[in-house]
Parts: C-alpha cells; sequence; structure tokens
C-alpha cells in the first residue's frame, strides 16, 4: 500500500484538529495472497473498502470498521493490529462501524477473511500515523527523531524523559508528509498481537446496551410480521385480512414480494395480527417433496459430474490395487439458527431510505434496497448493527428488500420482525451432499488411488443454477479439489443439482460436508491397511513439502505439524481413558482451509450401549500465522467445534410435503452446556501474515468423532447427524 | 387494552397492553428495555431471561395480566455500571461471542449463584441446559460461572437477604443510607427488606 498526501487531512471540528488517515483494503491481494472466491460460481472478488482512523485532541484513537461482528471478534482483532503498530493505549481505541457507500464498498463479512484482509493495511495506516506523530514531536522539541520513541499513546524523548500524548501531536503531525514505507514493528515487539484481549463489545453486551437489529427499531415505528409459503417456492394466492384487522394494534395488512405482511403498534400485535390473517397458498412445485425426494435428485445430479482435479490414472489404479475401498457419505441438509432471527427495519421518505440491520453483506443489501427505490446509492443509508450470529446466514440480504418494500408500501418507517419458526422456514439452508469416495491400497499398505465426488445441491445466495458454467466446478469441491495428501493417482470430481429451496453459506460452506466424508474414508483407509491413522497421514504429507494446486500452494508441514501436535496433547498413543458401561475411542480430522488455516483435532468419545455418542474431549491444533487475538481465535475454535458436533450427533433440516419440519430449538437440538466436551485449543505461534479462523475449525470436529465411534465400536458413521440406534452394542 | 403495574428494576411501571402480550414485549416495546432479547417465544432458549425474587423467569412466557403487581429485573437493572461480579466475571472469561444469548446468561448465572454460590457441574448443567447460545460460549459460561462464584460480593448476597437487612438497619450512618438508596436506584432489591438475595447482589460493592 501506498498512503498519499491526499490520504491525510486536517479538518477543524468540534473537538479541534483530528488526523484523519484513509487506508486503501485491498483484500486478499494486500495480505500476499489471494483471497478464496466466496462460493462455488461467485467472483474471486477484491475487497475495496476505505478505512478511516482518526486521532482527536483527547487522545482517543477511532477505528471505523469496515467489518460485520457476528461474534466472531473480527472489531476487536482490527483494532489491536492498528493499536500495536501505532503504539496506542490500548483503552483509547474505539470503534464505530463504518456506513456502506461509495467510501466504504467492501464491507462483505465472509470467508472468515476481515483479519487477512485487513492485516498489511492495518499496520502500515497504524506506522505511517506513529512515524508522523514522532516525527511531530521531534520538531516540536526540535529533537532528532531517532530519540523519539513511541509508547502507549504518547512520544518519549529518550535522553530527557519528557513526554506528549498523541492528541497534543495532532494538529503538528497532520501538517507532515505522509511516510510512504513506514517501518512495520518487528513481530517478535508486539506487546498487544498475540495476547488475549477481551471483546471491545463485552461492557455492552453484559450490561444489555448491545445494539442488535432487533434493538434499532426506533421508539414509535410500526413492527411487522410477514406471513410467508410455508413451503419454499410458493406464492400467495389471496388472503382474507378481517380476522387479523380485527386484532388491536394491527394497522395495515399488505400483500408484499415474500407473502403478507400485518403491520402493528407493537411487535405482539404483529405476531397475533399474522397468526390470524387467513391465507390461500399455491404451494408451487415443490408441495408434495420430501427430503427423500431430494436425495433421489442428488443421485440423478450425481452422474453428470465433472472431474475438476486428476493426476495419476486413477480408473487403472483402482482397478489394479490389490485391496480396494468405496463408500458413500451424507451430510443432510442443515440450518443456521442464530439466536437473534432475521429482522430489518426501513424508513422509506421520498427520495431516500434508512435501513437499519444486522448484515454481513451491507453493499449488497444498500444495492438491493437502492434498486428496488429507484434511487441511488447514496440515497440509502445502512446503518450495521451488531448481529445475533450470522454463520453466513446473514451474508444473503433477502430481508433487506422486503422491508424497504414494506415501508414504502404503508409510507411508514416499519421493522420486520422474523419470528424463529419464520428463520427456521425461511432459511438459506445448507444443502444436502452425497460424496462417493474410492481407494486403492497396494500389498505394501500404501495408498496408491483416490477418488473423490461430491454432488451437491447449488447454493442459490450466491446466483442462478449454472451446471454449464466452467465457473461452478473451478477449484471445487472444496475439500476433495484442495485434498492437501500425496496419492500418486488422485481424482476430485463435482457435480449440482438445482437447488429446490433457498441454499447458502453455512460456516464453512463445503467443508464440512466434504472433510467428514475425506477425512472418515481416509480412516477407513488406514484400518483397512492396518495402519495408524496418524501415521498414514503424516506419511502422505511427507514429500514434497509444499504442493501447488490450482492457484494454491499448500505446505504439508504446517499441517503436519498440527496432526502430530494434536496427537501429542491428545495422547494419541496410550488408549483414552475407560467410561463404566460403554465403548470409548478416540478419532482424528485434519483439514487446510483454502491452503491457508492449518488444524487438526482429535476426539474422545464415548458410546452406550443403546448408540448414545458422548464427546468427552475435543483437542485442536491449529496454525493460522501470526495469532491476533489468542482469547479470540480460542473462542472461534470453541465455538466451531460446538457448531460441527450439532451437525454430526444432533441436527437437520428436514422436508414433508415442501415444509420444513423443524421450527424450534425443540426440534433443531443444537448443542448445549451440559453435552458440551472439554474442548483444548493449542495455537501455533507463527510469523506467517494471518489467516482465519472463524469458520475453520467446523470441518474436523464431525469427522474426529465419527472416527473416535469407529475406535469405539467397529461401526463406521457415513451419514450425519448420526443416529444411535445404528451404534447399539 | 387494560393498565398493569409493575416493578422493573426498582422502579414502578404503568403499561398498557392487552392482556395475553408476554412480559417479554411489554419490557422491549413498551418500557425500551431492549437487553431482555426474543430467540424463540416459547420459553426453550432463555434469551429472554429475567427475574424475579432471585428465580429465572422466561419473560416471552408471562403474560402481562399474571405479571401484574410483580417485580422484576432485567440485565438493564443488574447494576449501574456493569460491576455485578457476574457480568465482571463474564467480562475476565471474555464469555460472549455475538452476546445475544449472553443477558439471559448472566441472570442465570445470578440466579443459581444465589442459591449456590459454589454450583457444583450437575447444577450448572441443570441451569444453562436449559438455555441455547449458537455461539458455543458454554466452555466460559462454565468457567465465568466458577469465577463469580469465587466473589465475596456473590456470596455475601446468597446469606438471603442479609444484605439489605443489614442497611437499613444498620446504624443510620450516612455511609448505609448512601448505599441502600443506590442499591435502590441500582436495582430491584434495594427497597424492600424481602429482597431477594440474587438481585441484592447488585449493590455496589
Amino acid at each position: 500500500m501506498s498512503a498519499s498526501r491526499r490520504d491525510f487531512l486536517k479538518t477543524a471540528g468540534l473537538g479541534g484538529a483530528l488526523l484523519l488517515l484513509r487506508v486503501p483494503m485491498q483484500g486478499g491481494a494486500d495480505a500476499g495472497t489471494p483471497g478464496p472466491a466466496l462460493s462455488p460460481g461467485s467472483p474471486a472478488g477484491r475487497f475495496g473498502p476505505n478505512k478511516w482512523i482518526t486521532v482527536a485532541p483527547d487522545g482517543r484513537i477511532t477505528l471505523i470498521a469496515p467489518r460485520s461482528e457476528m461474534g466472531q471478534g473480527a472489531r476487536t482483532a482490527l483494532a489491536m493490529i492498528l493499536a500495536e503498530e501505532l503504539e496506542a493505549d490500548w483503552k483509547s481505541v474505539v470503534l464505530e462501524h463504518a456506513i456502506p457507500g461509495l467510501r466504504f464498498t467492501g464491507m462483505r463479512t465472509s470467508g472468515s477473511s476481515s483479519v487477512s484482509d485487513a492485516w498489511r493495511s492495518l499496520r502500515v495506516a497504524g506506522a505511517a500515523a506513529r512515524e508522523m506523530l514522532r516525527t511531530a514531536a521531534a520538531n516540536v522539541w526540535a529533537v532528532p527523531l531517532e530519540e523519539c520513541r513511541a509508547e502507549n499513546g504518547t512520544i518519549r524523548h529518550l535522553p530527557t524523559g519528557r513526554t506528549r500524548r498523541y492528541g497534543d501531536l495532532v494538529e503538528a503531525a497532520a501538517a507532515l508528509p505522509v511516510p510512504e514505507n513506514p517501518p512495520l514493528k518487528d513481530p517478535n515487539d508486539f506487546r498487544l498481537l498475540g495476547t488475549r484481549v477481551p471483546r471491545v463489545e463485552g461492557p455492552d453486551i453484559v450490561t444489555g446496551r448491545a445494539v442488535y437489529g432487533l434493538d434499532a427499531r426506533p421508539a414509535g415505528a410500526l413492527a411487522a410480521c410477514v406471513a410467508r409459503c410455508p413451503v419454499p417456492g410458493g406464492r400467495a394466492l389471496s388472503f382474507d385480512a378481517a380476522a387479523a384487522e380485527a386484532i388491536r394494534g394491527v394497522r395495515h395488512v399488505v400483500a408484499i414480494s415474500t407473502g403478507v405482511a400485518v403491520v402493528a403498534d407493537n411487535t405482539w400485535a404483529a405476531m397475533k395480527g399474522r397468526d390470524a390473517l387467513i391465507v390461500t397458498w399455491d404451494e408451487g412445485p415443490n408441495r408434495s417433496d420430501t427430503t427423500e425426494t431430494y436425495w433421489k435428485r442428488l443421485e440423478e445430479a450425481s452422474r453428470a459430474s465433472r472431474v475438476t482435479r486428476s493426476s495419476g490414472d486413477v480408473g487403472a489404479a483402482l482397478e489394479g490395487a490389490p485391496r480396494r475401498l468405496d463408500a458413500e457419505y451424507r451430510f443432510s441438509f442443515q440450518a443456521h439458527a442464530p439466536v437473534e432471527p432475521m429482522n430489518c427495519f426501513a424508513d422509506v421518505r421520498p427520495g431516500r431510505c434508512e435501513i437499519r440491520v444486522g448484515t454481513q453483506a451491507p453493499n449488497e443489501a444498500q444495492a438491493a434496497a437502492a434498486k428496488l427505490l429507484g434511487i441511488p446509492l447514496e440515497a440509502v443509508t445502512v446503518h450495521v448493527t451488531l448481529l445475533g450470529g450470522g454463520f453466513g446466514r446473514r451474508l444473503d440480504y433477502d430481508y433487506v428488500p422486503e422491508a424497504v418494500e414494506l415501508s414504502r408500501a404503508i409510507q411508514a418507517p416499519v421493522q420486520i420482525v422474523w419470528t424463529r419458526r419464520d428463520d427456521f422456514e425461511n432459511d438459506r439452508f445448507q444443502p444436502a451432499s452425497i460424496h462417493g469416495l474410492s481407494g486403492g491400497i497396494d500389498a505394501g499398505g500404501q495408498l496408491v488411488a483416490w477418488s473423490h465426488k461430491m454432488t451437491s445441491f447449488h447454493l442459490t445466495m450466491f446466483g442462478p443454477y449454472a451446471p454449464e458454467n466452467p465457473d461452478t466446478y473451478e477449484g471445487n469441491p472444496w475439500g476433495a479439489y484442495d485434498n492437501p495428501y500425496e496419492i500418486p493417482n488422485l481424482r476430485a470430481e463435482y457435480a449440482q443439482a438445482r437447488a429446490p429451496v433457498p441454499t447458502g453459506a453455512w460456516r464453512a460452506v463445503d467443508y464440512p460436508p466434504s472433510i467428514f466424508a475425506r477425512e472418515s474414508f481416509l480412516d477407513e483407509v488406514a484400518h483397512a491397511a492396518g495402519r495408524d491413522p496418524v501415521e498414514l497421514r503424516l506419511a502422505l504429507l511427507r514429500s514434497p513439502e509444499t504442493v501447488r494446486i490450482g492457484e494454491r500452494t499448500l505446505d504439508r508441514r504446517r499441517l503436519s505439524r498440527v496432526i502430530a501436535l494434536a496427537a501429542e496433547k491428545s495422547s494419541w498413543t496410550q488408549p483414552p481413558a475407560p467410561v463404566p458401561g460403554r465403548r470409548v475411542g478416540r478419532g482424528i480430522a485434519a483439514n487446510v482451509y483454502h491452503g491457508r488455516t492449518h488444524m487438526a483435532q482429535t476426539a474422545e468419545v464415548s458410546v452406550g450401549p443403546g448408540g448414545d455418542v458422548r464427546v468427552h474431549r475435543m483437542v485442536c491444533a491449529s496454525d493460522s500465522g501470526q495469532i491476533v487475538n489468542l482469547s479470540g481465535l480460542e473462542a472461534q475454535v470453541e465455538g466451531a467445534i460446538l457448531f460441527g458436533l450439532s451437525a454430526a450427533l444432533k441436527t437437520e433440516i428436514t422436508f414433508r410435503d415442501g415444509h420444513v419440519e423443524q421450527h424450534n430449538f425443540r426440534d433443531y437440538p443444537v448443542f448445549q452446556l451440559p453435552e458440551t466436551p472439554e474442548i483444548e485449543v493449542h495455537a501455533i505461534e507463527s510469523r506467517e501474515a494471518p489467516s482465519g479462523m472463524g469458520e475453520q475449525g467446523v470441518p474436523p470436529a464431525a469427522p474426529a468423532v465419527a472416527n473416535a465411534i469407529f475406535a469405539a465400536t467397529g461401526k463406521r458413521v457415513r451419514r450425519l447427524p448420526i443416529r444411535p440406534e445404528e451404534l447399539r452394542a | 387494552m387494560s393498565r398493569y403495574r409493575l416493578t422493573v428494576n426498582g422502579t414502578r411501571r404503568e403499561v398498557e397492553a392487552d392482556a395475553d402480550t408476554p412480559l417479554l414485549w411489554v419490557l422491549r416495546d413498551g418500557l425500551g428495555l431492549k437487553g431482555s432479547k426474543y430467540g424463540c417465544g416459547v420459553g426453550v432458549c432463555g434469551a429472554c431471561t429475567v427475574l424475579e425474587g432471585g428465580r429465572e423467569v422466561r419473560s416471552c412466557q408471562v403474560p402481562i395480566q399474571a405479571a401484574g403487581g410483580r417485580r422484576f429485573t432485567t440485565i438493564e437493572g443488574l447494576s449501574r455500571d456493569g460491576s455485578h461480579p457476574c457480568q465482571e466475571a463474564w467480562i475476565a472469561e471474555d464469555v460472549a461471542q455475538c452476546g445475544y444469548c449472553q443477558p439471559g446468561m448472566i441472570l442465570a448465572a445470578v440466579s443459581l449463584l444465589a442459591r449456590s454460590p459454589r454450583p457444583t457441574d450437575a447444577e450448572v448443567d441443570a441451569v444453562f441446559g436449559e438455555h441455547v447460545c449458537r455461539c458455543g460460549t458454554y466452555p466460559r459460561i462454565r468457567r465465568a460461572v466458577g469465577r463469580a462464584g469465587k466473589d465475596r460480593a456473590v456470596g455475601r448476597a446468597t446469606e438471603s437477604g442479609a444484605v439489605g437487612r443489614a442497611s437499613e438497619r444498620g446504624p443510620a450512618g450516612h455511609e448505609n443510607k448512601e448505599r441502600a438508596r443506590r442499591k435502590s436506584a441500582a436495582t430491584d432489591a434495594g427497597a424492600s427488606i424481602t429482597a431477594p438475595s440474587a438481585i441484592a447482589a447488585g449493590e455496589p460493592r
């Protein structure tokens, strides 16, 4: 990055002079590696937000955060990076959320990329500001620059010990030229990065002051609930509003694109009105579909697969192998189920619109509103609140134009509130997928052939079904295409079916299903070959040390290191502790997320006589480059493991007569505290640029558990969620 | 539409609402107390948890007609400044991820620790097995409960209203009066000598 003079501005406002620093951010390219495409079919985008950092005369340093905060700790991490290079007093750093628009164009929060995208830009920005403050102090004191040191929000003159606070140097610093290549700190001198820093939003969260989308409706504004067709793809034919309008507080009953909205003075009246509303639905083409219908569609689609990666001659090697294994794995539909359901506040006025919403895609939401209203982008103001969970669901913004349309229709500010059931029925589901795997083992127990074919539904969140478009296959399927293991004959294949229901990014997208299949099947190979699952993995990663797969270079040494570390920390060579009356076992799984975050997990489980599974302990070893916030990293791994375990052991979305059968946390029972295992996180210290940690903990959790179940019971789990009846003693 | 009187965070409030309106929506829409969250609407996730007499109450399951005359504490009333031992423990253990469910979690911890300042794992399981955190903050919740339980303020408060009585019966020194006044302003507890112990834990230390 090169900061130019015009990027620094001196302003005179209420608070006097401010040092403003504009930081161009260029996404993955800025971090030295190409950013991962978001999904099959999405353009490999460059991020281009500008950030503004201000240093105020009172010493307060404001970072205008361009990434949404949904619990992943991105805003805290970004502030830490800035504070580190700026030598700021951590307590003086405050955050404001960016408002999307021409100035902030790349605010999309996805792909675990917030930190890696900002890493170099924010360091350079912080260092440039620090150098200007040092120079300002040297000028004021008329002393050599080398005698001035930045520390903890002040510049100190080393020979005399005098100090001056940053705030007092703002005006002098703002007049200085911007250093082109400010010296970055030696990572060995980091004092903040790599430590555990509590989340900046913590005090607001524990006092109830934190504002989520649902909290952002201004007093006096209307609330609305929308009756949407319970079968995806259906539509309202007619409705009878009389009963709804009879509910006290109901003001409007209006047909909108997504259904029929009931608008009321308060949320409860809107909910009651919506329940009283009588709608006749055309349930559309899905009306008689069941989950089985969708599995059959996948089976059919799998015949039209394309090979996306191939080396050697897999067919011949499989034919010629003395030992051949074939297996099919299945991963069910899943829901995001953030505890805060979708919601959006919109206030449409002539020629302009204000939106308050928790979203991972503020620019896209803004553009959608502008397009709907036919007004310029800058006439739409989007205030991004905290997100009560995202996990990829809030990367779609379907709930934004819905609220805009309603506000326009009733000519009043309104918040649409989704009930929990609405949230389940209208999720952008993780699609079901089928994985066909084959492996060939030679007489010496070596894995000589490997084939992994994934068949999934397309992700409607990212565009239309495009089975003829080469982009659909490029780099896919994740986890099979970027298989890190050295196997002489290796093939990845991908097939896509048209999604019958809305689908989208679900924390780590393709990796959770594909890694479940890949790492479980590798365990099958290990057992068939009479080899230890850790030893086999390490052997398959030994040489060559790096491998180029498509645009990415995988460093097998980093993956080997985390596998060895996870094995060591989980006492791999020792049997797991016995649990009376239950069968115990330990399993391992590993993954590299888009060539960048390396991770291995081991699971210790016990299985009861009736087949019930308890996970006792998960050990995770990771290498995600430079650790920014260790507490945040550990939190993400803990949460991601539990996210993965929910799908492995407990939850699935099913369909009957086209209806989603799960409506609440009772029938979509995500993990809760009593069943939470002990989780250990061992993060390797590294000087590589930081990669992400928001999603990466999800994929290895399920196969580690499935492999542990095999070790305990001799029964191979090939579909999730795990069915206890299949594991009876 | 009827009028209902209830006490929230030590302040008497009068609200007008339909009889079946859940307390949650009275708090959020009527009184502007948005720290109590809507998560499931059926009492299974615990995001809407408030306290009554130190007990956990699912505010989405209490119709306002049944809430009249009762006294509730919401997350906003737990302390004036985030200094309740549970709030401090939640920060110290960096529990929150998205944070949406955490007000309910914290109030559940306050209730548990009032009954049992050194809760067993089984007691912790029983309470938090009725709450949902999709981010998976459970390991840290367990640690934060343990940490808060070691705080003397929680221990004192568990002596069943003893703090409240001492404040009001003790020597009429300025300090005690001041403490009682501040407590009254900050929590539901101060005004009554039958103050539920858990709420008394919100007294500034």
